[in-house]
């Protein structure tokens, strides 16, 4: 994420993430604006969607469990895209959440975004490994400690 | 009424969040203070010992909150239009936002809700005292080493030659001693101290059973002694 062609790519899902966020916005019936990666509510206040917000690093951190997890390499690329998923949709929750919380108070967005938010995808991340590992292991594929 | 049933992972995640919520929620309203003041403190002590030069590692806070560090650090700035000899600097300051400080004591109300959240905790205390222990070290340690790398960053941005890979490289290493490790650090101590936690998660108590001397070597035991008698559990009324 660091590396600048890789900082395209990301740039470009976060603005991805930030359409979704506004789709879904809109089918709730609220209000919002979208500029690129950020979301503008008609009262000035403006969320954006920047490096490592918008979820990949947890993302990446799920691909290395899994990867490194001695499993079917087809119950790898079925955590990778299911985990992924999931980590992706509970991060688009995170991002209209804070779009909301921080039209209310910034001290609570503040709050929300550095440690709450941020700390819940991590136990989100947790338990998608654990699902995972659940359904490999009721695949019959069970690992061992000493592998 | 039939009582709900949850898979442990669905209890982990509801319980986990709900606690995580309640104890962060405590931190930022009653913890806050107390551990930044403590940390404050354990970092000049622990600093002091750390680092050896001519200057000692100080951390002063100023009227906003935010925290004034003078790191030990041995460096010649070279001449220049403004000073037209080299420099010796013994020690560099630097601010740090008493935000990003506050990073560095948010990981201890998030380990003790993995660690109230996660399975037969009530039954064995001795892991969530051991792994607020270890905490408290990593944390005390993260923050000397992320004071390293902003003393070497704010050196390099008084040098007059560029280094661009070790530009990147103290980029990396802010990115990750700041932003990745203190997330991930509450979630690896426990996991490392919660034996019951991992097991569950990795599913290695439902692996194939070992040898029996290597069942024994596993569970503390060295060869040629007798594996010690697990005692039955108790059933508490």
């Amino acid at each position: 994420m660091l590396l600048p062609p890789v900082q395209v790519l990301d740039g470009h899902f976060s603005r991805v993430l930030v359409k979704v966020s506004h789709g879904l916005i809109g089918i709730c019936g609220g209000t919002a604006k979208v500029e690129g990666a950020i979301l503008r509510a008609p009262g000035g206040f403006a969320v954006e969607m920047k490096d490592g917000c918008n979820g990949v690093n947890v993302t990446i951190l799920l691909w290395s469990a899994i990867l490194a997890f001695p499993a079917a390499w087809r119950m790898k690329v079925l955590g990778l895209l299911a985990g992924s998923l999931a980590i992706q949709l509970m991060n688009v929750v995170r991002f209209i959440s804070l779009f909301y919380i921080g039209q209310y108070s910034t001290n609570w967005f503040e709050f929300a975004h550095g440690y709450l938010w941020e700390t819940l995808l991590m136990l989100d991340t947790m338990v998608v490994f654990w699902l995972w590992v659940s359904r490999v292991s009721r695949a019959g594929t069970v690992p061992n400690a000493g592998d | 009424m039939p009582a709900i049933s949850l898979n442990p992972q669905t209890r982990f995640l509801l319980l986990g969040s709900a606690l995580l919520t309640g104890m962060l929620i405590l931190w930022w309203f009653v913890l806050l203070n107390p551990l930044l003041f403590l940390l404050r403190g354990a970092v000049q002590v622990c600093g002091g010992a750390v680092f050896s030069g001519r200057s000692e590692l100080s951390v002063t806070e100023a009227p906003s909150g935010d925290w004034t560090f003078e790191v030990p650090l041995e460096a010649t700035l070279p001449r220049s239009l403004e000073n037209p000899t080299p420099q010796q600097m013994h020690s560099i300051d630097f601010d740090l936002a008493r935000s990003d400080a506050g990073a560095f004591t948010f990981g201890l109300p998030v380990y003790w809700a993995i660690m109230l959240a996660a399975p037969g905790i009530r039954r064995n205390l001795r892991p969530l005292l051991l792994g607020t222990l270890a905490m408290v070290v990593l944390e005390i340690a993260l923050l000397l080493v992320t004071a390293e790398i902003y003393a070497h960053k704010a050196l390099a941005q008084l040098l007059p030659s560029q280094d661009p890979l070790g530009n990147w490289f103290l980029h990396f290493s802010e990115y990750l001693s700041v932003s990745a490790i203190p997330y991930v650090i509450p979630f690896a101590v426990a996991l490392w101290v919660d034996r019951e936690l991992r097991e569950q998660i990795f599913h290695w108590a439902s692996a194939a059973p070992l040898p029996a001397e290597a069942a024994a070597i596993s569970a503390g035991n060295r060869p040629g002694k007798r594996p010690r008698q697990m005692k039955p559990a108790r059933k508490r009324g």
